[in-house]
């Protein structure tokens, strides 16, 4: 019987042992024969004039790897340090973002994907989705900080500290379970933050688009934001998003001639004199290597009143290079026009042919760009150093009837975030809402609040607010009243007399959402910053950074102090000293001897000399 | 010790015979003392190997330009002479490059010729702003570091490291001081340098520093194989060199210029010793006396090309055959020097050399003491004290003795 079990189990071996063998390999060739399963590099480019004169150049680089359960931990063009970072600390999204100056939501945008997804608040932004149990997060969290701190050369490691991040429930990220935001304000952001950031990519910024990227002209510019975005999941795999948003100045004088007739041209601008370089070929390993020139609905609409519609030139503003395709947004109102993309393909550039997109301005045109239901704005109120309170207002740029189609009863959602350091005490129980200067009632107004109190030297205060405001409000405005905390003299950063930073606030209108919407084509598909732009965003607004300045003590007082103790004390004791001492019979004595010593002194220089007179002048 | 003298009058009235057989012993275990601790040759015996530098710019505030400017001329020097970016540790207090009041964004000038834009492409900072700090200063130099502080903010250097600290901002006599609020003193450093050879963190330390009164920092130092270099003596400033109007501030330091002029014309394969770029340095250009102080330093100066701290040198492994995945390999680890050059095979022999010569003096120390011990051996038989040594050593014990009263003192 025994033997017999054996053989068939050893012909069962036989049997299922070919399966074994064979069966990972046709799973791994599978993916790989459809060929979408493949790590892919994409770089895109978008420029796009802005109505204040100035040029936007947008940079997306976007790298895909496989789940690691497919290639294990062997990339081809996704970058090592990233694919272990995402394992090592469970990372499910990250999104990290070192920017300099602040955009502009009046005159650059502030509905359209661009600015609600890529405006971020000065300094270095990062939050963390992790894939961990609660208990672990915080440590992970900190040792997150560290190692991002070395790859990208900036001190994100300040943030491991309690006292400068915090988990927000709802206000920053709908689902936010493990997620962990932080803010450094005043972190400075130059060549050494982008030159590990371009090291990610494959073709770094020898070939391609990142060639372009001349430090001098990027940093010289109004506004600079380098982001990095990872999202992970199990079944997909990887995404690193790499974008990097500058607002630059074009060359006026040279360029432009100001003209005689109704206002001046816009300026001139090419990627030549705005990069000071041109683009000699795509990086061979990108799949993907476009350029595109957006222009805004509005400033299309003002074309489309100055062209009648059959006639095939452009009477406004010539192209530098021919577009090899022209994209128009479908708009949801019929009324109105889209944006127009051109689209230049980067593959058909060599040396000998560069591509450098530009354009040059015919006829003088003003045209404003879309604005967001609110314009929001951050300030302080109060004088002193004591106390003082801090006001949010969002001023009604009217274009939500646009959204809304202008009904009466309509209502406005809208979520404010903040975060505020523990030294700026904030009382949440002040918290008072006016809606056209009028004071309201909390409960009629306010949908959802969380507040997280500030500890001292232990956790910031959190406040996520969800509000309703009447559509026809034309400004509202929130106030907070706050004491100002006293820093152990330790604590004080070297520059104190400079003031502290309170981080960006954000307020988001989940009621509106930007997302541009174009025609189904195969070919958009495989342009991941079109997938981008398509995507349905919450838009979103980050405030100013306030400068809150607090009681900084003279660093020189302990040696005033000694010094001015020391003197009162040397005063008094040597007065009390001297009270004490002092015998007045004793100095008048010695006044009568000194006396007698002139006298013998006299005597002397008289010339006489006498045993006695000797004696006493000994 | 003290006890003792006092008591040996009284001792040799009593007993003049055990005192000299004191005397003896006491003589006996000075020598045995004065043999080094043979732990200590090992390390200074390891090859040099690998090449690290530390560039510390201290100061902030944007009228400190120029520090900034020095450090950074500094670490171009180093990476153009073939110290890679993963073995510098470079220390800026401040943002100068993108700095709102620099006319010139992302880029730092050291001269108003504008010929040179320090703040290339590619510059790795490690520690900026407010991390510059003397605590993260001293963790860099001995390796204390919070477990979750990645590899490249560690000064990972081992026995056979050559390392260069370079250090430039405002200091006084004995002090540095880092972003005008904290303080570096010359006991801090030399402590830190002192535990650095105690872990053997360096074979050989060049410290550099472009500072007032630079002299004053090293007066602490006591560990061997340090070499220091300052810019001025006690109670000497040291100033910078010119003023770029287009900037708006000056550019940087006297004593780094002239630095720099020297190494303007080498490259890594040039066999400048030290002692040229010592002599290389005018007082009257500098208008201050730079100092160095050689005395724990054991290499003859005319001897260490420049090259040896300034550039770099790397382990590397050499193999019998080409890569051959995973299969086992014999890893024979030999220092090599960068390229097939001239100059750095010299350089290789000579620290040979070097190795067989105080070899050789070890062994000569060594029969030194063989032969005083066998001289004292004989000096005990003549004396007949032999049996006394091995029979009563451990009541006769001088230092037991005389360091206990109740033994020793009469009674």
């Amino acid at each position: 019987m025994a033997t017999h079990f054996r053989r068939s189990a050893a012909l069962l071996l036989l049997l299922i042992l070919p399966h074994v063998l064979v069966g990972p390999v046709l799973a791994s060739g599978g993916p790989d024969g459809l060929g979408g399963a493949e790590e892919e590099f994409s770089e895109e480019l978008l420029l796009k004039p802005l109505p204040d004169r100035k040029v936007l150049a947008h940079f997306h680089f976007q790298s895909t790897a496989l789940p690691s359960t497919i290639n294990g931990r062997h990339h081809r063009l996704f970058p090592k340090a990233i694919a272990q970072l995402v394992e090592k600390f469970q990372i499910k999204e990250l999104e990290l973002s070192f920017t300099q100056g602040r955009w502009n939501y009046e005159n650059w945008g502030g509905s359209d994907p661009m600015s609600s997804t890529n405006a971020k608040p000065p300094g270095v932004e990062l939050w963390t989705l992790f894939d961990l149990p609660t208990t672990e997060v915080d440590a992970t969290w900190k040792n997150l900080t560290h190692t991002l701190s070395g790859l990208f050369c900036a001190s994100i490691n300040f943030l491991e500290s309690s006292t400068a991040y915090c988990a927000p429930h709802w206000g920053f990220h709908p689902n936010s379970d493990n997620l962990r935001y932080g803010a450094l304000p005043r972190e400075a952001v130059c060549t050494e933050n982008l030159t590990p950031w371009l090291k990610l990519l494959p073709c770094r910024d020898k070939a391609g688009l990142a060639s372009l990227l001349d430090r001098p002209s990027i940093y010289k510019g109004y506004y600079h934001s380098q982001r990095l975005r990872i999202v992970s999941a199990k079944l997909t795999g990887i995404v690193l998003e790499q974008t990097l948003t500058v607002v630059l100045q074009p060359n006026v004088r040279r360029n432009n001639p100001v003209s005689s007739t109704a206002g001046s041209l816009q300026p001139n601008w090419s990627m030549s004199s705005v990069f000071k370089k041109k683009i000699t070929g795509q990086c061979v390993l990108a799949k993907v290597s476009r350029v595109f020139l957006e222009l805004e609905e509005n400033l299309v609409a003002e074309l489309e009143k100055r062209v009648s519609r059959d006639s095939r030139s452009n009477p406004l503003f010539e192209l530098s290079a021919v577009p090899d395709r022209e994209i128009k947004e479908l708009n949801a109102l019929q009324d109105q026009s889209g944006s127009i993309l051109y689209e230049f393909n980067v593959a058909n550039s060599n040396e000998y042919e560069p591509l450098d997109v530009g354009m040059m301005w015919k006829v003088p045109l003003v045209w404003s760009c879309p604005h967001a239901p609110f314009h929001v704005s951050r300030f302080l109120m109060g004088s002193g150093n004591e106390r003082g309170s801090l006001a949010i207002s969002l001023q009604s740029t009217q274009s939500h009837e646009q959204f809304l189609g202008g009904s009466h009863a309509c209502t406005v959602e809208v979520v404010a975030f903040q975060v505020v350091p523990w030294y700026v005490k904030v009382y949440y129980h002040t918290l008072q809402i006016f809606i056209d200067g009028k004071l309201q009632t909390a409960s009629d107004v306010i949908e959802k609040l969380q507040v997280t109190p500030s500890e001292d030297k232990l956790l910031p205060g959190t406040l996520e607010l969800m509000l309703r405001f009447p559509c026809s409000m034309h400004s509202g405005t929130l106030t907070l009243d706050f004491d100002k905390g006293f820093l152990h003299i330790d604590e004080y950063p070297p520059d104190a007399n400079q003031g502290f930073d309170i981080p960006s606030a954000l307020v988001s209108f989940p009621g509106f959402q930007s997302s541009r919407s174009y025609h189904e084509d195969d070919s958009l598909k495989d342009s991941p910053l079109l997938l981008k732009f398509q995507e349905k965003n919450v838009m979103r607004s980050y405030t100013e950074v306030l400068l809150v300045p607090l009681t900084t003590p003279d660093f020189s007082m302990p040696y005033n102090v000694i010094t001015f103790t020391c003197t009162v004390l040397a005063l008094y004791f040597g007065s009390l000293l001297n009270v004490l001492r002092r015998r007045i019979g004793e100095e008048e004595r010695e006044l009568k001897s000194k006396g007698l010593q002139r006298e013998n002194i006299n005597l002397m220089a008289c010339g006489c000399r006498g045993k006695e007179n000797e004696k006493t002048a000994l | 010790m003290v006890d003792f003298e006092v008591r040996r009058p009284q001792l040799e009235r009593r007993n003049p015979a055990a005192f000299r057989r004191m005397l003896i012993l006491l003589l006996f275990f000075s020598l045995l003392l004065s043999v080094p601790v043979p732990v200590r040759c090992s390390s200074s015996s390891t090859m040099h190997n690998n090449n690290w530098a530390v560039l510390v710019c201290t100061s902030r505030f944007w009228f400190n330009y120029r520090h900034m400017a020095n450090t950074l001329s500094l670490y171009r020097t180093v990476k153009r002479l073939g110290i890679p970016d993963e073995r510098i540790i470079l220390m800026l207090a401040d943002d100068m490059a993108c700095n709102a009041r620099n006319n010139y964004p992302a880029q730092v000038f050291n001269n108003e010729n504008h010929q040179l834009n320090l703040y290339g492409d590619n510059v790795e900072v490690d520690y900026r702003g407010y991390e510059v700090t003397v605590e993260n200063f001293l963790r860099v130099l001995t390796g204390r570091h919070e477990s979750a502080v990645p590899r490249s903010k560690r000064l990972l250097s081992d026995e056979g490291s050559h390392i260069l600290l370079y250090m430039t901002g405002h200091g006084g006599d004995e002090f540095l001081k880092f972003q005008d609020s904290e303080e570096l003193q010359s006991h801090d450093l030399a402590d830190a340098v002192k535990q650095m050879k105690e872990k053997h963190r360096f074979k050989e330390l060049l410290i550099m520093v472009d500072t007032c009164q630079a002299a004053t920092l090293f007066s602490q130092l006591q560990s061997p194989g340090v070499l220091a270099i300052g810019s001025s003596m006690k109670g000497e400033n040291s100033y910078s060199h010119h003023l770029d109007s287009d900037v708006g501030v000056s550019v940087v330091d006297r004593f780094t210029f002239y630095t720099l002029a020297f190494f303007e014309k080498l490259n890594m394969y040039s066999n400048a010793s030290l002692n040229s770029l010592f002599n290389s340095y005018n007082p009257s250009l500098l208008m201050s006396t730079a100092y160095y102080r050689m005395d724990l330093y054991q290499r003859p100066l005319t001897e260490v090309p420049v090259t040896n701290f300034f550039g770099s040198v790397m382990k590397t492994i050499h193999a019998d055959s080409a890569y051959t995945g995973f299969s086992a390999e014999p890893k024979i680890e030999v220092p090599y020097v960068l390229e097939d050059s001239e100059a750095d095979r010299m350089m290789l022999e000579r620290e040979a050399e070097d190795k067989i010569y105080s070899q050789n003096k070890k062994n000569l120390r060594l029969s030194k003491i063989h032969m005083h011990l066998m001289l004292i051996a004989e000096f005990l038989t003549i004396t007949r004290v032999s049996h006394f040594l091995s029979a009563k050593y451990a009541e006769e014990n001088p230092y037991r003795r005389n360091r206990n009263p109740a033994i020793a003192g009469p009674s």
